[in-house]
């Protein structure tokens, strides 16, 4: 039998580093709470089992989306033991959980992360003596660079031996009443009816929903109300989850007392001084849109295009010439020399020839997300994004959008607010993700060359300014509901250069496999559309299929400004992946054989027209990939064509206003 | 008093946080913070934007409604 181990920890603990350590593999990891907002599984080294990464809480009960999964967990599956992972520098409230865990009665071991940071605020700690007052393992570990991880796994080994802890806290008279009461009406489950009973009077939803289907119900509600009217009645106004929470505080502090030796409170920590800066009342937006100028300058200007055109040179020069005299050789039948040449080296070269500018792009984001800048970044725009139905918090998902649509609808799982939450989700196509950046990188290469920061810079902020208009206009029509704001600002670090290259490359990594698989499929495909058409094979462009069935689309977008066909058919494709609007360009004008793709294209377009076309890739429709994603966090197939139409309706209008507006401005 | 009257710096201790919202008053509690912890207002983001204050070792962002529900005495 396999062994199963679940994580669990507060947000932003480490956890996820000590995923990717124990299993070896690589998740995603970030400074800012609720990186992993779905339960990820991993192979465990040593053969040992798996290991399921649970999102970050705080408590079992949850108040977002992402902080019912834990719970769920719990009640769902069997698995063999759990790791804790708890910050040494958060004691105090890192041990609430750990105590619910423990009251769950499987055999645990617990991580103490971050004793690095805690001994810089001056605290030690005694894990030794922890350890034994818990009557759990504890093992000192750092999970960024993976000391102490070996001990981890080698009490994991050892846990199914060790006999089942039994860890219970006396809550005081009524409330052990009302456990007992509650224990005795719960479902035979194989479970800890203690800790079922005392998770119902915290009011722990998941758990509420689960006796609501198993038990009798209508008695169980009846014990919590008669508990909490005891609680009413008395002089403080405290709650029975509140009392509960009160009384393991008492028995950590007791705890704490005994492992914990603070000596002076360190002063005032480099943290505080950043944040005079970064979170200043002036100062803070101002710096946001500057950091931002200067990582879009630095992928354009500076880094991602000398490196592009090194790779654009190689590819129309050399391997196209190396590959066509490889293939003579080999005296492979035309019509496959075509493929390769003028499909898939024109097609996919032109997506990857934008690899620097993703990857360095995908460095800087890293970079913020590693540094704890993300949930300053949160802060300083909550009062912007309150006037259009927002919070802050909802930042962070259209930040990661920047990246890629889908984990950017996935983030938007940690806003407490469903209302909100939706909205964020509604709004994150319209996050200019990396795949458009190929097309950016095209156009404002060839056409604003010496303004290419400022001009990508400006369809991000139009891109930004568009959700928040959208946002706005959405929340006018839904529900009123009471908008809530509280995060935590995680003490900064320097990020590890390690971390940032790993996320780097996860992220990028899937630009090239969709360049490699996806994207070749789609180009081969358009590539056969414009060598074939009813006049039979090795037609003349302009007589293929595509040519003719994008042509009965162009006129639609002509108002716009780019009527062609060939900027029909690169829109079609564009739905598949945002790239493939790159490199069926590559193709169609590659085919037509007038010199390279930014020739063809300089002469196709004007620049404004060049501004409109990117305008409306910006805008224009989720790609494929994303849909699915967006359908699984709004629910319905309604809402997610809706969320597409109004997408292709926006970009519509704002592309036609950008094109007429400039046409009588005289550009 | 409430904790945004505060002078950004100095430190108070929280006497009352029942007139502050549901979720709000949870997540504070999460975070450890409850009646009795020692505070200390840090600063705020212009036009009625949120507020940032320090708590039990920890930065909280909250709007500034929320932060005029939290009370406070200077000790």
């Amino acid at each position: 039998m396999t062994l199963e181990f679940a994580l669990f920890g507060n947000p932003n603990t480490g956890k996820t580093s000590l995923f990717n350590l124990l299993t070896g593999s690589y998740a995603f990891v970030g400074n800012w709470t609720g990186v992993t907002v779905e339960k990820k599984i991993g192979r465990l080294k040593d053969n040992l089992g798996t290991l399921v990464d649970l999102p970050g809480l705080y408590a079992m009960s949850p108040l977002s989306k992402d902080e019912s999964v834990a719970t769920t967990f719990l009640l769902e599956n069997d698995f063999s033991a759990m790791i804790n992972i708890i910050d040494a520098s958060q004691l105090a409230r890192n041990l609430q959980l750990t105590i619910e865990l423990l009251e769950f009665g499987k055999p645990a071991v617990i991580a103490l992360n971050m004793l690095d940071v805690a001994k810089h605020r001056g605290i030690s700690i005694d894990d030794q003596k922890l350890s034994e007052l818990l009557n759990v393992p504890v093992l000192p570990v750092v999970a960024r660079s993976g000391r102490g991880c070996h001990a981890v796994m080698e009490t994991m080994a050892h846990l199914k031996d060790v006999k089942k802890s039994y860890f219970s806290l006396d809550y005081g008279f009524d409330i052990e009443k009302a456990i007992g009461s509650l224990e005795s009406i719960m479902p035979d489950v194989k479970m800890n009816k203690r800790w079922l009973a005392i998770q119902y009077l915290e009011g722990n939803q998941v758990v509420v929903d689960f006796v609501r289907l198993s038990a009798d119900s209508l008695e169980a509600a009846r014990i919590a109300e008669r508990l909490n009217r005891t609680f009413a009645g008395r002089s403080r106004s405290i709650t029975a989850a509140e009392w509960i929470h009160h009384v393991r505080k008492r028995y950590i502090n007791r705890i704490l007392a005994k492992v914990v030796n603070k000596k002076e409170e360190a002063s005032s920590s480099i943290s505080t001084k950043i944040d005079a800066f970064v979170t200043n009342r002036f100062l803070g937006i101002p710096l946001f849109f500057g950091v931002m100028y200067l990582i879009f300058h630095a992928t354009f200007n500076w880094i991602g295009n000398p490196f592009s055109n090194i790779l654009d040179a190689f590819f129309s020069g050399p391997l196209t010439d190396w590959t066509r005299t490889v293939l003579e050789w080999m005296g492979v039948v035309p019509f496959i020399r075509d493929v390769i040449l003028n499909g898939i080296i024109a097609g996919v070269g032109g997506v990857i020839v934008f690899v620097p500018q993703i990857f360095v792009l995908f460095f800087f984001i890293s970079w913020i997300e590693d540094s704890g800048y993300m949930a300053r970044v949160a802060l300083v725009m909550d009062r912007l994004m309150q006037a259009v139905g927002l919070n802050g918090k909802a930042f962070i998902p259209l930040v990661i959008g920047f990246g890629c649509n889908i984990p950017g609808v996935m983030a938007a799982r940690t806003i407490e607010q469903p209302k909100e939450r939706l909205l964020t989700v509604l709004i994150s196509p319209l996050m200019s993700c990396s795949a458009r950046l190929t097309v950016y990188s095209l156009f404002a290469g060839v056409f604003f060359a010496k303004y290419q920061a400022l001009v990508v810079l400006s369809l991000y902020f139009l891109s930004i300014v568009m959700a928040m208009i959208m946002a706005k206009i959405f929340s006018m029509f839904m529900k009123k509901e009471k908008s809530v704001f509280v995060i935590e600002m995680p003490p900064y670090r320097i990020p590890n250069l390690q971390t940032i290259l790993q996320s780097t490359w996860d992220k990028a990594k899937g630009f090239v496999k969709k360049a490699t698989t996806f994207i070749l499929g789609g180009t081969i495909f358009v590539w056969l559309l414009s060598y074939t058409g009813p006049g039979g094979v090795n037609v003349d462009i302009q007589q293929s299929f595509l040519a003719l069935a994008c042509s009965s689309i162009a006129p639609i977008v002509a108002p716009l400004g780019f009527g062609t066909w060939q900027a029909a058919s690169a829109l079609v494709t564009g739905f598949l992946a945002k790239e493939s609007v790159v490199s069926t360009l590559g193709i169609i004008y590659h085919a037509s054989g007038d010199g390279s793709l930014n020739e063809s294209i300089r002469q196709a377009f004007t620049p404004l027209q060049a501004y409109s076309f990117m305008v409306f890739t910006l805008l224009y429709i989720p790609c494929m990939s994303t849909v699915p994603a967006i359908k699984h966090e709004v629910g319905t197939a309604k809402l997610t064509l809706f969320t597409i139409g109004y997408c292709v309706i926006l970009a519509y209008l704002i592309s036609f206003i950008f094109y007429r507006t400039g046409l009588l401005l005289g550009f | 008093m409430q904790l945004s009257e505060l002078k950004p710096g100095t430190y108070a201790k929280i006497s009352d946080l029942s007139q502050i919202d549901r979720v709000i008053r949870r997540r504070l509690m999460d975070l450890g913070i409850t009646v009795g912890e020692k505070i200390c207002y840090k600063s705020s983001m212009p036009f009625g934007g949120p507020c940032m204050f320090e708590s039990c070792g920890e930065c909280i962002g909250i709007r500034r409604s929320e932060a005029d529900c939290i009370l406070v005495e200077c000790e």
